[in-house]
């Protein structure tokens, strides 16, 4: 009998362009948490990531058939996430609940921030404290891969806005960072 | 100058220069040694951002089965079932027709039940000769890759002439892929 579990991830996302559901469980199971930590790490919300890869989800399953190299499947789920997340983060925030947040996260400062285990744990809070457009594009370029371009798209914004936030957020990262050289 | 380590490039254009892949070379960044620990220290701050996100995925709580359920339910809602197929029929009066939805999946079933087989992309197309059927296979690590596909063939043509009397003008196998069995959980 067979064992999809052990197929690739080309054959799987074939099978799924067919309508095959089964292989799609597969593939779900598979790259699930990745997306869902993706999307935590996009939209700063455990339960946001789930709606938005449940989406992201759906809709890839329905345009499959355009999906260019299926061996790129995590990737090409990993772009419509981002998307959807962006169009949550959009949906979901007044502007000026925005700025609030930001003071709150803002009293929790370095030298608090410092006292974590490890270097993963203090760079998670120092990205989680980021602004969000900011956040957004850190998590696109340095755990998506994207382009500068790709990035423009996914967010809706244009290149320029994208390079400036980056350069915040490097800035920050860097400064932040800066106990753990 | 000014800029970072009296360079004259601030932070923004060396995280420009880093992912142009640091091309063309600048020698006024590449020999200077706060550039350097700057974008040392970027480039490991991407790479610890890449371990964050697998160590989240690696460490977040399994998949809650009514999200789960949720999603394969839309799924299968929104299936594909393809166009239909005209079937042969003794009585001229009845037009009988199967999706290409259902074909696939007795040609998925009839091919994996081949040992070492895994069946990818099944593409059917109808003419008046009637069906031609073109898959895609995968076969497991040593198995015999020429046996395993014509095995595969004579069994998809086998099982649609069993259950769907469609006219089967050809099969065609194509391996495209070598598989070996893991023992991921699916």
């Amino acid at each position: 009998m067979s064992d999809l579990a052990s197929a690739s991830d080309a054959l799987l996302a074939e099978r799924s362009a067919d309508g095959d559901t089964v292989a799609f469980a597969v593939l779900v199971r598979r790259h699930g948490p990745f997306l869902r930590a993706f999307a935590t790490r996009l939209t700063g919300s455990a339960a946001d990531a789930d709606d938005v890869v449940q989406e992201a989800l759906i809709a890839g399953w329905n345009q499959l058939d355009s999906l260019a190299d299926p061996a790129k499947v995590r990737g090409w789920f990993a772009s419509i996430v981002s998307r959807k997340a962006t169009d949550r983060i959009r949906a979901r925030r007044p502007v000026a609940e925005l700025d609030e947040q930001r003071a709150e996260l803002q009293e929790n400062g370095p030298e608090q921030r410092a006292i974590t285990t490890s270097q993963l744990d203090a760079l998670g809070a120092i990205l989680d404290a980021l602004p969000e457009g900011q956040r957004q594009c850190w998590v696109l370029k340095e755990m998506g891969g994207y382009s500068y371009e790709e990035i423009a798209e996914q967010t809706g914004t244009t290149v320029a806005v994208v390079r400036g936030r980056l350069a915040r957020a490097r800035a920050t990262v860097i400064a932040e960072m800066e106990v753990w050289r | 100058m000014t800029g970072i380590g009296d360079s004259g490039y601030t932070l923004e254009q060396l995280g420009d220069y880093l992912d142009s892949g640091r091309l063309p070379a600048n020698p006024a960044i590449d020999d200077n040694a706060e550039c350097q620990a700057v974008l040392a220290s970027l480039e490991r701050f991407g790479t610890l951002s890449r371990d964050l996100v697998e160590r989240d995925a690696a460490s977040s709580p399994a998949f809650d089965e009514s999200w789960f359920g949720a999603l394969l339910a839309q799924v299968t809602l929104e299936a594909r079932a393809g166009r239909d197929l005209p079937l042969s029929s003794a009585d001229p009066r009845t037009r009988l027709s199967i999706t290409e939805g259902a074909v696939r999946e007795f040609v998925r079933a009839a091919g994996d039940a081949v040992d070492g087989v895994l069946v990818g992309r099944c593409s059917l197309s109808s003419s008046d000769a009637g069906v031609a059927v073109d898959i895609s296979i995968s076969v497991q690590l040593g198995t015999p890759v020429q046996a395993a596909a014509e095995t595969v063939r004579q069994a998809v043509y086998t099982e649609l002439l069993k259950h769907t009397e469609l006219l089967i003008e050809s099969v065609d196998v194509t391996v495209t892929d070598v598989h070996v069995v893991t023992s991921e959980d699916s």
